[in-house]
Protein backbone atom coordinates (compact mmCIF):
# COMPACT_ATOMS: atom_id res chain seq x y z
CA UNK A 1 0.00 0.00 0.00
CA UNK A 2 1.04 3.22 -1.09
CA UNK A 3 0.58 6.05 1.45
CA UNK A 4 -0.24 8.97 -0.50
CA UNK A 5 -1.06 12.04 1.25
CA UNK A 6 -3.61 13.49 -1.11
CA UNK A 7 -7.58 13.13 -0.35
CA UNK A 8 -8.61 11.75 -3.70
CA UNK A 9 -10.04 8.24 -3.34
CA UNK A 10 -8.37 5.36 -5.29
CA UNK A 11 -11.24 3.68 -5.31
CA UNK A 12 -12.13 4.61 -9.00
CA UNK A 13 -9.18 3.38 -10.78
CA UNK A 14 -8.96 0.43 -8.45
CA UNK A 15 -5.35 -1.19 -7.55
CA UNK A 16 -3.04 0.48 -10.36
CA UNK A 17 0.37 -0.20 -10.61
CA UNK A 18 2.46 2.44 -10.64
CA UNK A 19 3.14 2.61 -14.47
CA UNK A 20 -0.28 2.54 -15.07
CA UNK A 21 -1.05 6.08 -13.79
CA UNK A 22 0.97 7.42 -16.55
CA UNK A 23 -1.27 6.27 -19.05
CA UNK A 24 -3.61 8.78 -20.38
CA UNK A 25 -7.44 7.45 -20.48
CA UNK A 26 -10.08 9.70 -21.76
CA UNK A 27 -11.77 9.55 -18.45
CA UNK A 28 -8.94 9.82 -16.19
CA UNK A 29 -8.74 13.73 -16.37
CA UNK A 30 -8.32 16.02 -13.26
CA UNK A 31 -7.48 12.76 -11.03
CA UNK A 32 -4.48 11.90 -13.68
CA UNK A 33 -2.82 15.43 -13.08
CA UNK A 34 -3.09 15.61 -9.95
CA UNK A 35 -1.71 11.89 -9.11
CA UNK A 36 1.61 12.73 -11.32
CA UNK A 37 2.27 15.81 -9.24
CA UNK A 38 1.99 13.53 -6.36
CA UNK A 39 4.39 11.38 -7.82
CA UNK A 40 6.60 13.78 -8.80
CA UNK A 41 7.12 15.40 -5.70
CA UNK A 42 7.87 12.32 -3.85
CA UNK A 43 11.25 12.14 -6.14
CA UNK A 44 10.86 8.72 -8.14
CA UNK A 45 12.84 9.35 -10.34
CA UNK A 46 15.41 6.51 -11.66
CA UNK A 47 12.68 3.94 -11.20
CA UNK A 48 14.53 2.96 -8.20
CA UNK A 49 12.38 0.88 -5.41
CA UNK A 50 9.41 3.90 -4.83
CA UNK A 51 9.81 5.79 -1.81
CA UNK A 52 7.20 6.87 0.42
CA UNK A 53 6.78 10.36 2.51
CA UNK A 54 5.55 10.42 6.34
CA UNK A 55 4.54 13.29 8.35
CA UNK A 56 6.91 13.98 11.52
CA UNK A 57 5.70 15.57 14.97
CA UNK A 58 8.47 16.97 16.90
CA UNK A 59 8.11 18.35 20.70
CA UNK A 60 9.64 18.72 23.66
CA UNK A 61 9.50 18.98 27.48
CA UNK A 62 12.33 19.79 30.13
CA UNK A 63 14.36 16.31 30.05
CA UNK A 64 13.38 14.88 26.31
CA UNK A 65 13.19 16.04 22.32
CA UNK A 66 10.56 13.51 21.36
CA UNK A 67 10.13 12.93 17.00
CA UNK A 68 6.61 10.86 16.18
CA UNK A 69 6.48 9.69 12.92
CA UNK A 70 3.29 8.24 11.40
CA UNK A 71 4.36 5.07 9.27
CA UNK A 72 1.69 2.30 9.53
CA UNK A 73 1.90 -1.03 8.63
CA UNK A 74 5.67 -1.05 8.53
CA UNK A 75 8.39 -3.99 9.11
CA UNK A 76 9.09 -3.26 12.90
CA UNK A 77 12.90 -5.41 12.44
CA UNK A 78 13.00 -2.95 9.13
CA UNK A 79 12.92 0.92 11.29
CA UNK A 80 16.08 2.35 11.44
CA UNK A 81 16.75 5.46 14.31
CA UNK A 82 20.03 6.65 13.80
CA UNK A 83 21.61 10.13 15.05
CA UNK A 84 24.69 11.09 13.27
CA UNK A 85 26.24 14.40 14.49
CA UNK A 86 23.42 16.23 15.81
CA UNK A 87 20.95 14.93 12.77
CA UNK A 88 18.47 12.24 13.23
CA UNK A 89 17.74 9.74 10.08
CA UNK A 90 14.42 7.54 10.60
CA UNK A 91 13.74 4.96 7.78
CA UNK A 92 11.88 2.21 7.59
CA UNK A 93 10.48 -0.58 5.12
CA UNK A 94 7.02 -1.85 3.85
CA UNK A 95 6.47 -4.85 2.69
CA UNK A 96 3.71 -5.75 0.17
CA UNK A 97 3.38 -9.38 -0.06
CA UNK A 98 2.61 -10.96 -3.88
CA UNK A 99 -0.93 -10.80 -4.39
CA UNK A 100 -2.93 -11.80 -7.96
CA UNK A 101 -1.11 -10.28 -10.94
CA UNK A 102 1.59 -9.09 -8.94
CA UNK A 103 4.93 -9.85 -7.35
CA UNK A 104 5.96 -9.12 -3.80
CA UNK A 105 6.75 -5.43 -3.71
CA UNK A 106 8.09 -2.85 -0.74
CA UNK A 107 8.68 1.26 -0.29
CA UNK A 108 11.33 2.72 1.79
CA UNK A 109 10.97 5.81 4.06
CA UNK A 110 13.27 7.52 5.02
CA UNK A 111 14.15 11.38 6.67
CA UNK A 112 16.44 13.21 8.57
CA UNK A 113 15.64 16.05 10.62
CA UNK A 114 18.41 18.69 11.99
CA UNK A 115 18.53 18.56 15.74
CA UNK A 116 21.86 20.04 16.75
CA UNK A 117 23.68 19.58 19.84
CA UNK A 118 20.58 19.03 22.27
CA UNK A 119 20.76 15.58 21.84
CA UNK A 120 22.67 12.47 23.95
CA UNK A 121 23.11 10.27 21.26
CA UNK A 122 23.63 7.22 23.38
CA UNK A 123 20.73 7.37 25.66
CA UNK A 124 18.28 7.71 22.71
CA UNK A 125 15.29 4.95 22.81
CA UNK A 126 12.36 4.30 20.34
CA UNK A 127 8.69 2.74 20.34
CA UNK A 128 6.87 1.79 17.32
CA UNK A 129 3.03 1.73 18.43
CA UNK A 130 -0.07 1.47 16.13
CA UNK A 131 1.69 2.68 13.58
CA UNK A 132 3.45 5.55 15.04
CA UNK A 133 7.36 5.31 15.72
CA UNK A 134 8.20 7.93 18.82
CA UNK A 135 12.12 8.37 19.24
CA UNK A 136 12.89 10.00 22.53
CA UNK A 137 16.25 11.78 22.63
CA UNK A 138 16.97 13.16 26.40
CA UNK A 139 18.48 16.16 26.37
CA UNK A 140 22.11 16.56 27.35
CA UNK A 141 22.41 17.23 31.12
CA UNK A 142 23.62 20.84 30.83
CA UNK A 143 20.76 22.00 28.76
CA UNK A 144 18.22 20.48 31.31
CA UNK A 145 17.16 23.55 33.17
CA UNK A 146 18.47 23.25 36.71
CA UNK A 147 17.24 25.17 39.67
CA UNK A 148 20.18 26.89 41.32
CA UNK A 149 20.00 27.83 44.67
CA UNK A 150 21.47 30.93 46.03
CA UNK A 151 21.90 31.69 49.97
CA UNK A 152 22.32 35.31 50.61
CA UNK A 153 24.77 36.26 53.43
CA UNK B 1 16.06 24.06 15.48
CA UNK B 2 15.35 23.51 11.58
CA UNK B 3 13.48 21.44 10.10
CA UNK B 4 13.34 20.75 6.54
CA UNK B 5 10.70 22.40 4.25
CA UNK B 6 8.79 19.25 2.95
CA UNK B 7 5.05 20.20 1.04
CA UNK B 8 2.57 18.04 2.65
CA UNK B 9 -0.72 18.24 1.39
CA UNK B 10 -3.00 17.35 3.95
CA UNK B 11 -6.65 17.54 4.85
CA UNK B 12 -6.41 20.03 7.76
CA UNK B 13 -4.27 22.85 8.81
CA UNK B 14 -1.92 21.59 11.69
CA UNK B 15 -3.05 22.44 15.34
CA UNK B 16 -1.08 24.78 17.36
CA UNK B 17 0.62 24.12 20.05
CA UNK B 18 -2.07 24.17 22.67
CA UNK B 19 -3.17 20.84 23.30
CA UNK B 20 -6.91 20.20 22.95
CA UNK B 21 -9.60 19.45 25.11
CA UNK B 22 -8.97 15.69 26.16
CA UNK B 23 -11.24 13.06 24.43
CA UNK B 24 -12.38 15.50 22.25
CA UNK B 25 -15.38 13.55 20.12
CA UNK B 26 -14.85 11.92 16.75
CA UNK B 27 -17.82 13.85 15.66
CA UNK B 28 -15.94 17.51 13.90
CA UNK B 29 -13.33 17.64 11.16
CA UNK B 30 -12.67 14.17 9.92
CA UNK B 31 -9.73 13.17 7.68
CA UNK B 32 -10.12 10.93 4.70
CA UNK B 33 -7.08 8.38 5.04
CA UNK B 34 -5.14 7.07 2.39
CA UNK B 35 -6.67 3.35 1.24
CA UNK B 36 -5.70 1.12 -1.25
CA UNK B 37 -8.84 -1.25 -3.22
CA UNK B 38 -7.93 -4.94 -4.44
CA UNK B 39 -10.35 -7.49 -6.21
CA UNK B 40 -9.78 -11.23 -6.61
CA UNK B 41 -12.38 -13.22 -7.67
CA UNK B 42 -13.78 -14.13 -4.77
CA UNK B 43 -13.74 -10.43 -2.94
CA UNK B 44 -12.49 -6.93 -2.64
CA UNK B 45 -9.26 -5.99 -0.32
CA UNK B 46 -9.18 -2.61 1.30
CA UNK B 47 -5.93 -1.38 3.30
CA UNK B 48 -6.70 1.79 4.46
CA UNK B 49 -3.57 3.52 6.61
CA UNK B 50 -4.84 4.77 10.15
CA UNK B 51 -1.12 5.96 11.67
CA UNK B 52 -2.29 5.76 15.80
CA UNK B 53 -5.77 4.47 16.00
CA UNK B 54 -6.11 1.09 17.71
CA UNK B 55 -8.50 -0.83 18.27
CA UNK B 56 -11.26 0.49 20.62
CA UNK B 57 -11.16 4.06 19.21
CA UNK B 58 -11.58 2.05 15.47
CA UNK B 59 -15.21 1.94 13.99
CA UNK B 60 -16.27 -0.17 11.13
CA UNK B 61 -20.05 -0.50 9.95
CA UNK B 62 -21.61 -2.18 7.26
CA UNK B 63 -25.24 -0.68 6.85
CA UNK B 64 -27.55 0.32 3.42
CA UNK B 65 -24.78 -0.58 1.13
CA UNK B 66 -21.86 0.35 2.44
CA UNK B 67 -19.14 0.65 4.79
CA UNK B 68 -17.94 3.21 7.16
CA UNK B 69 -14.63 3.37 8.48
CA UNK B 70 -14.24 6.08 11.63
CA UNK B 71 -10.85 5.84 13.60
CA UNK B 72 -9.87 8.25 16.70
CA UNK B 73 -6.37 8.31 17.23
CA UNK B 74 -5.73 7.29 21.12
CA UNK B 75 -2.78 8.79 21.54
CA UNK B 76 -2.89 12.25 23.39
CA UNK B 77 -0.26 14.77 23.53
CA UNK B 78 1.09 14.98 27.31
CA UNK B 79 0.41 17.99 29.35
CA UNK B 80 4.07 19.23 30.08
CA UNK B 81 4.87 18.86 25.94
CA UNK B 82 5.68 21.40 23.75
CA UNK B 83 5.11 20.97 20.53
CA UNK B 84 7.84 22.78 18.12
CA UNK B 85 6.77 21.25 14.79
CA UNK B 86 3.43 19.77 13.57
CA UNK B 87 2.70 17.72 10.56
CA UNK B 88 0.28 15.44 11.37
CA UNK B 89 -3.32 15.91 12.77
CA UNK B 90 -4.99 15.26 15.64
CA UNK B 91 -8.43 14.63 13.66
CA UNK B 92 -9.98 11.19 13.70
CA UNK B 93 -10.71 9.59 10.42
CA UNK B 94 -13.41 9.01 8.24
CA UNK B 95 -13.89 6.70 5.36
CA UNK B 96 -16.94 5.61 3.31
CA UNK B 97 -17.06 2.92 0.47
CA UNK B 98 -20.01 2.42 -1.43
CA UNK B 99 -20.55 -1.54 -2.99
CA UNK B 100 -24.47 -1.10 -3.75
CA UNK B 101 -24.95 -4.54 -1.89
CA UNK B 102 -22.31 -6.60 -4.12
CA UNK B 103 -20.96 -7.53 -0.98
CA UNK B 104 -21.99 -10.15 1.62
CA UNK B 105 -21.76 -8.12 4.51
CA UNK B 106 -22.51 -11.28 6.75
CA UNK B 107 -18.85 -12.49 6.33
CA UNK B 108 -16.61 -9.39 6.35
CA UNK B 109 -13.30 -9.66 8.04
CA UNK B 110 -11.45 -7.18 9.48
CA UNK B 111 -8.19 -6.98 11.06
CA UNK B 112 -6.28 -3.79 12.31
CA UNK B 113 -2.14 -4.38 12.98
CA UNK B 114 0.30 -1.15 13.39
CA UNK B 115 -2.07 1.53 12.41
CA UNK B 116 -3.29 -0.66 9.09
CA UNK B 117 -6.56 -1.63 9.07
CA UNK B 118 -7.28 -4.83 6.39
CA UNK B 119 -10.61 -5.63 5.47
CA UNK B 120 -11.96 -8.41 3.06
CA UNK B 121 -15.52 -8.12 1.60
CA UNK B 122 -16.30 -10.98 0.25
CA UNK B 123 -18.51 -10.67 -3.29
CA UNK B 124 -22.27 -11.21 -3.11
CA UNK B 125 -22.88 -14.71 -4.85
CA UNK B 126 -24.47 -13.22 -7.82
CA UNK B 127 -21.43 -11.25 -8.52
CA UNK B 128 -19.29 -14.41 -8.76
CA UNK B 129 -18.59 -15.50 -12.42
CA UNK B 130 -20.83 -18.39 -12.53
CA UNK B 131 -21.12 -21.56 -14.80
CA UNK B 132 -24.57 -21.60 -17.10
CA UNK B 133 -25.04 -25.45 -17.51
CA UNK B 134 -26.20 -26.32 -20.89
CA UNK B 135 -28.83 -28.86 -21.27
Amino acid sequence: MRLVHCSYPVAYRGFAPLAARFNRSPWSGLETEIDRLFTAAQGEAGGGAPSGRFPVDVYEDKANTYVRADLPGVDRKAINVEVVEGTLTLSAERKMPAAEGRAETSISFRRSLQLGEKVQADRITAAYENGVLTVTLPKPEEVQPKKITVTVS
Amino acid sequence: MSLPASPMLSAQLPPTDVAGPANAPAAGATLKPAFALSETTDAFHVEVALPGVNKDGLEVLAKDGQVRITGRRAWRQPADWISLHRETSDDGYELVLTHDRHVDTGRVTAELRDGVLRLALPKAEDLKPRKILIN
